[in-house]
């Protein structure tokens, strides 16, 4: 009886094991072309044009990364996926963009321009405003988040804590909607971070823009990412959030607040999507109740394709995401409304032959 | 055991039953309206035919539908429409002793949402018209279901070419088409402007892509080169990749077919993307408020379609003076469409007027399908936005667009 059930099994894998490599031969091979005609037989963009695409991937990459750290975290500790985290970086967004609001509004008139605003007046003030107030709404976000949706289920199957977190993003959806109306809203930035202006870079005789909102964007959340490797590597609370990862019961057993651990976990991703939320609204501009959705679905994506669980993993994944989202459907020469298509497909390829992610699902021990 | 498998023998010839239940009338649906003569055309029966009559009883009210986007990125035209169409109810008055009443519902400007509508309102056996729904999306999904229900129907906005190419019998426009919009874009471009280089985006939707092939097509017939025909994806916030790679060819425009939310999008980065000294040219669906606060500085200079100016009556003043006065607002100011959806209220009220009549139980009747032939029957209807007189595919309107751009934050009518 056994080696009969065993027989299939195996016929099975080899099957597989055949059909894999040709699907990724063919997807290798039409990417090939694609390349080989955009690049060689077309040749249509100079270079200008892919760095300006470069800086547009790298801008958006590094939001993805921010948001998809948050994932990552809460992937890591408590084994569920949080959907409601685009919800917490959409009102972190809110957060931003009333700050900027009320800098606009408040005057400091001085001698040579009577008209001056708090924003213009100490646009470094405000935007440092922006963020702390920004990371403080989604991290008090993010904490209720999980005392209410999630810790009466710890102990529930799975699934059920995934339910709740689709039902608490449909909740905060809808207060934002009846909160600030369903009216798309502007980031009124700082003039002198005004959207669009940037450094000229001269490439090819053609002036590539380097905007400032998106250098500000990249170099903070490179310094926010920095910040969270240190802190989850050479801290006590990263210490113990390792430790809580890897085993719960066993850290509770050594002294370790488990509570406390997995609270301070969501007040941290909480803090980081109300920065990518206020980069966001800084260089895109656009406020509206379901805003947060798309990154919040890319970034989880790019969780995914790093390694959900994987802190390195999402850094890599979101950059990653992003430069193909930006470059990806120039070099390969197709439609731009297949860009999540390219996106989503890369996804389901690293599913089949890295079903872990680029760097491996871990957060215990070497996970970080 | 047995019970199980008889419950279930039950359930699947139900289930059969229902599957095969609406299949039967949609077969025979287009005939009635032909055949069916109007109330007043005594002997036979006004309420025969398959879509019957709608009965309203003694203290109801009659339910004019609007489905129009009132949430999300779009909610200003349903805003616009609901509150176009409120005055007009308010401003009709009765039927013999019998009120109308508006039921706005919100569609999000979608299929999905076109269709959830449709099912809802026919659902209600008072409802007899459909001054909408406002886009040609929402509006091909929803199409099918007002038909077999037998509702007439005036959008006052739902441009796509095809909704009237499809043989309906209930729906009609007042708006101009799409076809007409893109060929007098094309032109304007072509011939008043004098450019010979455009690139066309459009946002994959039925309205959108229709428009900007329409003005591809138009504009290389006229001679006129287009050095890009793409789609961009609905809702994004950074269109900077594909502008990036417009960029090269250098060209003196971008048509954009679409809706404002993505409209100012591409008009904000624009200018980031080396497509500084090209003009943004846009379309019914980028005028109006939301795009002037949504590009700011960015929207000077742009150029959009929007209905013509209405010819100055008594009924436009005493309605641009009550919508001020009530939603603190003039008419379109947050939309294109405020003078269409009157006048598409205003059109179906006046149908149902005409062959509506009160039973020997004191109920108001009103035969569907005579309601709908007379919508369609529609001749020299003098409106606030024009005067509408509907062929026999439904089309009200057969005039062009006229071309408006923004000075100082205002818009200003080109010649």
């Amino acid at each position: 009886m056994t080696a009969k059930v065993k027989s299939p099994q195996v016929k099975q894998r080899d099957l597989g094991k055949i059909i894999r490599p040709i699907f990724g031969a063919l997807v290798a091979a039409y990417i090939l072309w694609r390349l080989y005609n955009v690049f060689i037989v077309e040749a249509k963009y100079g270079p200008q044009v892919w760095v300006s695409l470069l800086i547009s991937g790298l801008i958006i990459g590094a939001v993805y990364s921010l948001i998809a750290i948050g994932y990552t975290l809460v992937y890591g500790i408590l084994l569920m996926i949080n959907f409601a985290h685009g919800e917490v970086v959409m009102l972190g967004i809110y957060a931003g963009y009333f700050v900027f609001e009320a800098a606009k509004a408040i005057q400091v008139p001085s001698s040579l321009n009577p008209e001056l605003v708090f924003a213009d007046a100490y646009p470094a003030l405000s935007i440092f405003i922006a963020f702390i107030i920004g990371m403080g709404v989604s991290a008090t976000v993010g904490f209720f988040l999980e005392k209410i949706a999630y810790r009466p289920l710890r102990k529930a199957p799975r699934l059920i804590p995934l339910i709740s977190a689709i039902g608490a993003s449909l909740v905060l959806q809808n207060v934002a909607l009846l909160l600030f109306s369903p009216q798309l809203r502007n980031y009124n930035n700082p003039t002198v971070m005004a959207r669009g202006n940037g450094w000229k870079m001269i490439i090819n005789e053609t002036p590539v823009n380097v905007p400032y909102t998106g250098v500000f964007t990249l170099i903070l959340s490179v310094v926010l990412m920095l910040a969270l490797l240190y802190l989850v590597r050479n801290t006590r609370l990263g210490k113990a959030m390792r430790a809580v990862a890897l085993d719960k019961d066993t850290a509770a057993l050594m002294g370790i607040n488990v509570n406390h651990t997995i609270s301070s976990t969501f007040l941290i991703s909480g803090a980081l999507a109300g920065a990518a939320g206020v980069m966001w609204g800084l260089h895109n501009g656009q406020v509206f109740n379901t805003v947060g959705f798309i990154p919040g679905i890319k970034a989880f994506t790019a969780a995914v394709l790093g390694g959900i669980g994987n802190i390195p993993g999402a850094m890599l994944g979101g950059m990653f995401l992003g430069l193909v989202e930006s470059v990806g459907p120039t070099a390969l020469g197709i439609s731009f409304q297949l860009k999540d298509v390219i996106a989503f497909a890369i996804l389901i390829a690293i599913l089949i032959f890295k079903p872990s992610g680029i760097l491996g699902e871990v957060l215990a021990e070497e996970k970080v | 055991m047995k019970k199980k498998v008889l419950f279930s023998l039950v359930v699947l010839f139900a289930l059969v039953l229902a599957s095969c239940a609406p299949a039967a009338a949609p077969a025979e649906e287009a005939a009635p309206a032909e055949e069916a003569a109007p109330a007043e055309a005594a002997g036979d029966d006004p309420c025969a035919g398959d879509w019957g009559c709608a009965v309203i009883p003694a203290g109801e009210t009659i339910k004019i539908g609007m489905s129009s986007p009132m949430t999300g990125p779009y909610a200003d035209f349903g805003v616009d429409a609901e509150n176009s169409g409120l005055l007009a109810v308010a401003d009709f008055g009765d039927v013999e002793g019998f009120s109308f009443e508006l039921i706005a519902e919100d569609d999000e400007g979608g299929a999905e949402g076109g269709a959830a509508v449709a099912n809802k309102l026919v659902a209600d056996p008072t409802f007899v018209a459909m001054a909408g729904p406002l886009f040609s999306g929402a509006t091909a999904a929803a199409l099918p279901i007002y038909e077999a229900a037998g509702i007439a129907m005036v959008s006052p906005s739902a441009t796509a070419a095809f909704l009237t190419e499809q043989g309906s019998a209930v729906f009609n426009r007042v708006p101009f088409t799409d076809p007409i919009q893109g060929a007098g874009a094309a032109e304007y471009l072509f011939n008043e402007l004098g450019f010979t280089k455009i690139a066309v985006l459009h946002d994959g939707e039925d309205y959108g892509k229709g428009l900007a092939t329409t003005v591809k097509d138009e504009f290389e017939a006229l001679g006129g080169t287009v050095t890009t025909f793409e789609g961009v994806t609905v809702g994004e916030a950074d269109y900077t990749p594909i502008l990036t790679t417009i960029a090269p060819d250098a060209p003196e425009a971008l048509y954009f077919g679409g809706y404002s939310a993505e409209g100012a999008v591409l008009a904000n980065q624009m200018k980031a993307t080396g497509l500084e000294n090209a003009i943004f040219f846009g379309c019914d669906g980028t005028w109006g408020a939301d795009f002037l606060q949504n590009a700011g500085a960015n929207a000077e200079g742009s150029i959009h379609a929007n209905t013509r100016k209405p010819p100055a009556s008594d009924a436009l003043d005493s309605f641009s003076a009550a919508y001020t006065e009530a939603y603190g607002v003039g008419p379109v100011v947050l939309s294109p469409f405020s003078y269409n959806s009157y006048d598409a209220s205003n059109m179906l009220m006046q149908a149902v007027a005409a062959v509506a009549f009160v039973g020997d139980d004191g109920s108001l009747y009103i035969p569907r399908a005579a309601l709908v032939e007379t919508v369609r029957n529609t001749t020299n209807y003098v409106g606030i936005g024009g005067t509408y007189s509907c062929n026999e595919i439904g089309e009200c309107n057969s005039e062009g667009p006229a071309f408006e751009t923004v000075v100082n934050g205002e818009w200003v009518v080109l010649q």
